[in-house]
């Protein structure tokens, strides 16, 4: 008796076969879409894949057809990833359908204005959010292949503008499947070790299909949660990647990104010097200016002839003197006037003056007597004159008329 | 970052030198500005010091670590 298989553990060997196989349980497919089918009941796609000479049976389940940015239809050329297995009971193998895109140029931009509006909506290009790039950056983080020549041009550059700028480069692939993956790890990386200002992502320019890692919602969300700013630097012919759209700064090339992420040294080592200048000279300017209000003040004469600031009060002091000596010799002279005046007139009113002359005072008993009528006969009386006394008494009376 | 940017620096720096060349300040006032403006500009030297012109290329370890190897380009 011969030894044989079942059909079931044919299949099943088959199928470890292509289990075992790396290449076979991740591998991108390109082809032509046809027989396409969505099965409403159980939400799974079916089609074949074919190009010229061959076909494929794929099928895309439920949960991944659901993260189609696209719809597949028939004739349509496409990049598929997936994996193979063996579908037993038909006793062929299929492709088990992960993700698919359209190929050629037509197909990929359509679907890059697809996830640009997604992405658009989720915030992530927002103006508002783009980070200023510092005036000063000494540290550069770079992402992209350590082979390419982009590399080299940047380093270039920023070594022209900025002799002493240090670069850390994170390398990654910059096309081909690993490539948006280690872009976006290259920036977190970055953001991981801290050390840098500025991150520049990029590549040379390439056809659009090589450029596609950096259409990438992993690379867009990597920049997007940068907290370091990020210079893309994607050369290419088409307007933009979404990497451009979500980075702090858009460059044309690699190069201009380091023309734009490091300033000219030299201009502001100059611009340095010239601010230390100016404020010296301001400075030395206040402080002449200082030294000539002082020298001013201190020329003036008081500083060296003090006894200057007493003068004008010993003149206003003297002049009082005087005024006062005066009105005190003028009040005596205007009093000695009016005494000699009064002494004048005292001197021609004194009856001793009167007396002088020859008239007498007649007294009776110390009472002046002024008239004859008070008088009689034998009555004693006292004749003053100047110089005497005189005791007499009254022998006769002879009464006068008076006229007048 | 509690460190002031070197911008910061520079702008701030300006601000002395314009109020010095104001001739508004007192004496005191300018000699503060003065020593304020001396103190940006050394720190805005130093900041234009600071890098020392090293190409390297920054990779995480198998055990996670990030480590750093010159790279000649």
């Amino acid at each position: 008796m011969q030894e044989f298989l079942t059909v079931t553990a044919l299949n099943q060997y088959i199928n470890r076969l292509l289990e075992n196989d790396e290449i076979l349980q991740d591998c991108w497919l390109k082809g032509e879409i046809s027989g396409c089918k969505l099965y409403q009941q159980s939400g799974h796609l079916y089609f074949t894949l074919k190009d010229e000479e061959s076909a494929v049976s794929c099928v895309m389940f439920k949960s991944r057809v659901r993260s189609l940015k696209f719809k597949p239809q028939d004739g349509q050329e496409v990049l598929l990833r997936g994996s193979l297995a063996v579908f037993g009971r038909q006793g062929r193998y299929q492709v088990y359908v992960q993700e698919i895109q359209p190929y050629g140029v037509g197909g990929i931009l359509l679907l890059l204005e697809r996830l640009k509006r997604d992405l658009e909506i989720r915030g992530y290009f927002a103006p508002e959010k783009k980070k200023q790039l510092p005036a000063l950056a000494n540290r550069i983080g770079i992402v992209t292949s350590q082979d390419g020549a982009a590399l080299r041009d940047m380093v270039r550059i920023l070594k022209q503008r900025h002799r002493r700028v240090d670069v850390i480069l994170v390398h990654s692939a910059v096309q081909g499947a690993e490539a948006p993956r280690e872009l976006a790890r290259g920036i977190a990386l970055l953001n991981r070790y801290g050390q840098v200002d500025i991150i520049i992502i990029g590549r040379g320019g390439g056809a659009l299909e090589d450029l596609m890692a950096f259409n990438t919602e992993e690379v867009v969300k990597a920049i997007y949660e940068s907290q370091i700013p990020v210079i893309s630097a994607v050369g290419h012919e088409i307007d933009f990647t979404l990497a451009d759209l979500a980075a702090d700064l858009r460059a044309a090339t690699p190069s201009q990104a380091a023309q734009l992420a490091v300033p000219d040294m030299s201009a502001l080592e100059q611009e340095l010097i010239n601010r230390q200048k100016r404020m010296q000279r301001a400075l030395e300017r206040r402080l002449a200016y200082w030294d000539e209000c002082l020298d001013r003040i201190m020329s003036k004469k008081l500083w060296y002839e003090p006894e200057i600031l007493l003068k004008d009060k010993w003149d206003d002091l003297q002049a009082n003197r005087e005024a006062l000596i005066k009105l005190v010799q003028d009040k005596l002279r205007e009093k000695e006037n009016r005494f000699a005046l009064a002494a004048r007139s005292l001197d021609t009113l004194s009856p001793l003056k009167v007396m002088d002359r020859g008239y007498v005072v007649v007294k009776r008993e110390g009472h002046i007597v002024k008239s004859g009528s008070e008088t009689q006969i034998g009555d004693h009386l006292t004749v003053a004159l100047n110089d005497a006394d005189l005791e007499v008494v009254v022998e006769s009376k002879e009464l006068k008329l008076r006229y007048g | 970052m509690d460190k002031m940017k070197f911008e910061e620096a520079l702008n701030r720096l300006e601000e002395m030198v314009e109020k010095l060349e104001s001739g508004e300040l007192d004496l005191e006032a300018s000699i503060k500005t003065f020593q304020e403006g001396i103190t940006l500009s050394l720190f805005c030297q130093k900041e234009l010091e600071q890098a020392q012109g090293r190409v390297q290329r920054l990779v995480e370890s198998l055990s996670g670590d990030l480590e750093l190897d010159d790279l000649d380009v």
